[in-house]
């Protein structure tokens, strides 16, 4: 009998590719995932449907708790990681408790990015990343009627596309930083932004929010050109940025995300990230690149569990396209980026 | 659903649990009162340990509902974890999706599997509060983690907080008004944390509503009924030795029955308790007895001369695991056979068994009558569940005698100076009963076997006739008994249900589970256990295609009454589970789905 333990930080495809590759190579070891979300494992792309209510909370699931009983896969959710001693080989949870692994698993996501920039008034903020804050835009969109979208990062995109579709007038104010930590071109950019227009949303451009007040029960807008913008809800959509806080003072090399070799190997032998939080290297460009995208984390999140049980494989391989918006296909990972 | 609609379907079962001491039964207590005083229906169950307090866990299991409830309900919704290792413990309790309150700041890292919040699985909701720092912060300690608790459950679900405030309030504000003002605090700390912090995700809501105040309505328990019911029938003498669950019996007399002019004795054991009663009952004057299993079988002898010399005395026996000192905290249904057998040579005597709160009351009420009607020992069969669990109940809507009448039944006095036959054979087999020193009606009382006159008579004859004329009583009494509660199905039945004692709150449910589900069920439910109701019973199972007999022992005690009353089997569904009988196993024995 093994007495590994794998400790999955994380509840998402990657985090859930990785477990179900771990108990097939492993039919003894333990295996444990916490998550600081109180939901079950979700499609996270559908989302967007649940936001309009075109489908139900009952459709997002991917798996049932009994998928984690059969396989005595241990799913601990609503519960934060708040600090790692990698020496000590211990977690330290928020209410209190150590939780010890032999091999530690870091899928621990992303989390809606702010800029510096506007953290003077973010509280007005609405973002969506999780289904928390689907829950949070579902019940508030009956008694929305003008929405401004600031930033255009990916997700933004279907989203203003969702609220044109219920009705909804849209502005949708591109921001440059948005697209972080893809750069995409101009003519891109241009392209999306006719695709919105052609729907019927006030594409804003050139311009960036300098402030938000609160005006009777929306919010009034302030832009660098001296617009005053008053909408119902301002959205937030400025990328990701991997929630690796609770990892700062662990030892870890972090930049944009965890830094990994190209077997997904986090500087050390029993450390792994795998997802939106890993930073991975390319051997052959000399740097490194945050994934992103549905796809792309579930081979990480594959590949990292092989290499545990004691492969050899590389992560470097092309990734899967992972969003195409009509007719341009962005692909959301490596140093590719771009169809 | 929005914030000002009725929360109708209410029906939450909350499980509080510490080690003891740490006030998880208060907190129940408080939940409880609360919650009757809202206009709830309520029923809680404490579990505590057999050991002195400082050991062990504690829980109070409480269920409230916007209906009458007979049952704690089989699985929690809510647990409420005082203490961290106790409480893992717990989850087997819990329904799917419960949801799980801990501690999220405790004073020390919990190694992996010994922190509460390791254990919730996927589907339940859990919800950390910071309870030992927000106590901390009200009363400089963490002893009022229980209140905070209390705060937070009222911000989660919506409970209004008046009631619970209120209740705190007054608990406290006996002890010192700082002491209740610092409990408060502790309360709005934990409301208004849970309502600051915590993300509503689970679907628990009582909408911060208050169905309907009831006036007069009191929370209270089976012992407290019993108590109650000695007080009013006029018992002028407790004799007992303190035992669990039937203790606190005793306590109450203590404090209520002196003003009255009574007394209360605490004998040097239960023969001495017994004896006390029995003399105290021969001599004209109320008594009763209030025990358990161990104490009963020492009690048997006495409860024989009772039988023998034909007089009135209650014996009250709160049901445990057994046998010997047994389980003492948990509870069974396993003294039926001593109650109604117990003892040396053919010995009846009437054993009646309460299915809830308000019967603990009216039933013991009724069997102070009875015992001076047919001048027998009566057995009265609470069991821990019984005893311990409380309800809502107001007194002023209860009949006190909804059992019959029974002063009426006396036998005619003698006639004639000198002529006084003591145990005269009488067609009910009542004899006219003179208490010692009555002038002109002096008599003999023994424990031998004797003649009318109560003078030892051995004749094979006699002792024929008086076993006859003692069973007669018993005939006698089956006769005027009110008919056994019969439920559901009034005609053919599919199947038909038999328990008894508290069992009969899990069957009234199962029963209405099974015909919801479109089942032919019928429920046969009495009060008098012993002797069997032979007539109703047979009738009963005749337009029954099965019959099962549903209750908390190993052997099956009242389904073999049922079998010899009969002349057929019956189907047991038996167990000693150290729980009250289970709705859900009763549907399934039924072959319904729970």
């Amino acid at each position: 009998m093994t007495a590994d333990h794998y400790l999955i930080i994380g509840n998402g495809v990657a985090a859930n590719q990785a477990a179900e590759v771990l108990r097939e190579g492993d039919a003894e070891g333990r295996i444990t995932l916490v998550s600081n979300e109180f939901f079950p494992f979700y499609y996270r792309h559908r989302l967007r449907s649940f936001v309009a209510g075109e489908i139900g909370e009952d459709e997002l699931a991917v798996r049932s708790p009994d998928w984690y009983r059969e396989r005595n896969i241990r799913l601990r959710l609503g519960q934060t990681v708040t600090a790692v001693d990698l020496e000590k080989k211990i977690a330290y949870l928020k209410h209190m408790e150590k939780v010890t692994w032999t091999t530690l698993l870091l899928c621990c996501g992303g989390r809606p990015r702010i800029p510096e920039i506007h953290y003077g008034y973010r509280q007005h903020f609405t973002v969506l990343k999780g289904l928390r804050h689907a829950r949070a835009w579902r019940a508030r969109l009956p008694e929305l009627n003008r929405i401004l979208i600031v930033g255009g990062d990916l997700i933004s995109v279907r989203v203003a596309e969702t609220l044109l579709g219920l009705g909804k007038e849209v502005l949708f104010m591109i921001d440059d930083e948005a697209f972080w930590p893809l750069e995409v071109t101009e003519g891109i950019r241009a392209e999306l932004a006719e695709n919105l227009a052609g729907r019927g949303a006030e594409i804003i451009s050139g311009d960036a929010v300098t402030g938000i007040a609160e005006e009777g029960a929306g919010y009034r807008v302030s832009t660098r050109r001296g617009a005053g913008i008053v909408c119902d809800l301002v959205g937030a959509f400025y990328g990701l940025v991997p929630a690796v806080d609770f990892l700062f003072t662990s030892g870890l090399d972090i930049d944009r995300g965890i830094l990994v070799d190209e077997y997904l190997r986090a500087g050390r032998p029993d450390v792994w990230a795998a997802g939106d939080c890993a930073q991975v290297y390319n051997p052959a460009i000399s740097n490194y690149w945050v994934s992103i995208g549905w796809e792309n984390a579930r081979r990480l999140g594959e590949v990292a569990a092989r290499n545990i049980l004691g492969a050899a494989e590389t992560a470097v391989e092309p990734p899967v396209n992972a969003l195409t918006y009509e007719g341009v296909t962005v692909q959301t990972a490596w140093w590719k980026k771009l169809d | 659903m929005g914030r000002d609609e009725p929360a109708e379907g209410i029906d939450v079962t909350i499980r509080i649990c510490g080690a003891a001491g740490d006030g998880s039964l208060a907190a129940g207590g408080f939940m409880n009162a609360a919650a009757a005083r809202m206009g709830y229906h309520i029923i809680n169950i404490d579990l505590y340990p057999a050991e002195i307090r400082g050991f062990g866990k504690s829980v109070a299991h409480v269920r409230i509902s916007d209906r009458p409830v007979h049952t704690p309900g089989t699985k929690a919704d809510c647990l409420v974890a005082l203490n961290d290792p106790h409480s893992i413990t717990e989850f087997g309790t819990l329904a799917e999706g419960a949801v799980v309150l801990y501690d999220s700041r405790p004073p020390v890292y919990w190694d992996e599997d010994r922190a509460v919040a390791g254990f919730i699985e996927p589907g339940m909701v859990g919800y950390g509060v910071p309870l030992g720092e927000l106590s901390a912060r009200a009363t400089r300690s963490t002893r009022s983690r229980n209140i905070v608790a209390l705060g937070a459950l009222s911000g989660i679900f919506r409970i209004d907080p008046g009631a619970l405030k209120e209740g705190i309030e007054a608990r406290f504000g006996r002890k010192s008004a700082e002491l209740a003002a610092q409990n408060l605090q502790a309360f709005d700390l934990g409301r208004s944390w849970a309502l600051e912090n915590l993300e509503k995700t689970d679907a628990i809501d009582f909408h911060d509503r208050i169905p309907g105040q009831r006036e007069g309505v009191r929370v209270v328990s089976g012992n407290e009924g019993a108590a109650r019911a000695c007080l009013e029938a006029g018992v002028r003498l407790y004799a007992g030795y303190p035992i669990t669950p039937a203790t606190k019996i005793m306590e109450i007399l203590a404090k209520e029955l002196p003003a009255r002019g009574g007394v209360v004795v605490q004998t040097e054991d239960e023969i001495s308790a017994i004896g006390h009663a029995v003399g105290s009952g021969f001599a004209g004057t109320r008594a009763v007895t209030a025990t358990s299993g161990p104490g009963l079988a020492l009690m048997t002898e006495f409860i024989g001369l009772a039988v023998m010399g034909e007089v009135p005395v209650v014996i009250i026996d709160g049901q445990r695991g057994g046998p010997s000192t047994g389980l003492p905290t948990k509870t069974e249904q396993s003294d039926l056979h001593i109650a109604a057998f117990g003892g040396a040579g053919d010995c009846p005597r009437p054993v009646l068994a309460p299915a809830d709160v308000t019967e603990c009351f009216t039933l013991t009420r009724t069997a102070f009558e009875v015992a001076e009607a047919f001048q027998t020992p009566v057995i009265v069969l609470l069991d821990l569940f019984l005893c311990n669990r409380t309800e809502d109940v107001n007194f002023s809507d209860v009949d006190p005698a909804p059992w019959g009448a029974w002063a009426e039944v006396r036998a005619e006095r003698h006639e004639g100076e000198g002529s006084y036959r003591r145990f005269a054979v009488t067609e009910t087999g009542i004899s006219p009963r003179a208490v010692p020193g009555t002038p002109d009606l002096y008599h003999a009382v023994t424990g031998l076997e004797h003649n009318e006159r109560g003078l030892p008579d051995y004749t094979p004859e006699n002792h024929l006739r008086m076993t006859r004329k003692r069973y007669r009583k018993m005939e006698t009494l089956l006769e005027r008994w009110p008919e056994p509660e019969l439920a559901g199905e009034s005609g053919r039945a599919e199947v038909g249900i038999v328990s008894w004692g508290s069992g009969i709150g899990a069957a009234r449910e199962a029963l209405a589970f099974l015909q919801t589900r479109g089942v032919r069920a019928a429920g046969f439910f009495p009060r008098l256990v012993w002797p069997v109701c032979e007539e109703a019973l047979r009738s009963f199972a005749e337009r029954c295609e099965r019959v099962i007999v549903a209750e908390s022992n190993y052997t099956g005690q009242y389904a073999g009454l049922v079998e010899q009353a009969l002349g057929a089997r019956v189907e047991r569904l038996t167990g000693v589970p150290a729980a009250p009988l289970d709705p859900a196993a009763i549907v399934a024995a039924a072959g319904g789905e729970a």
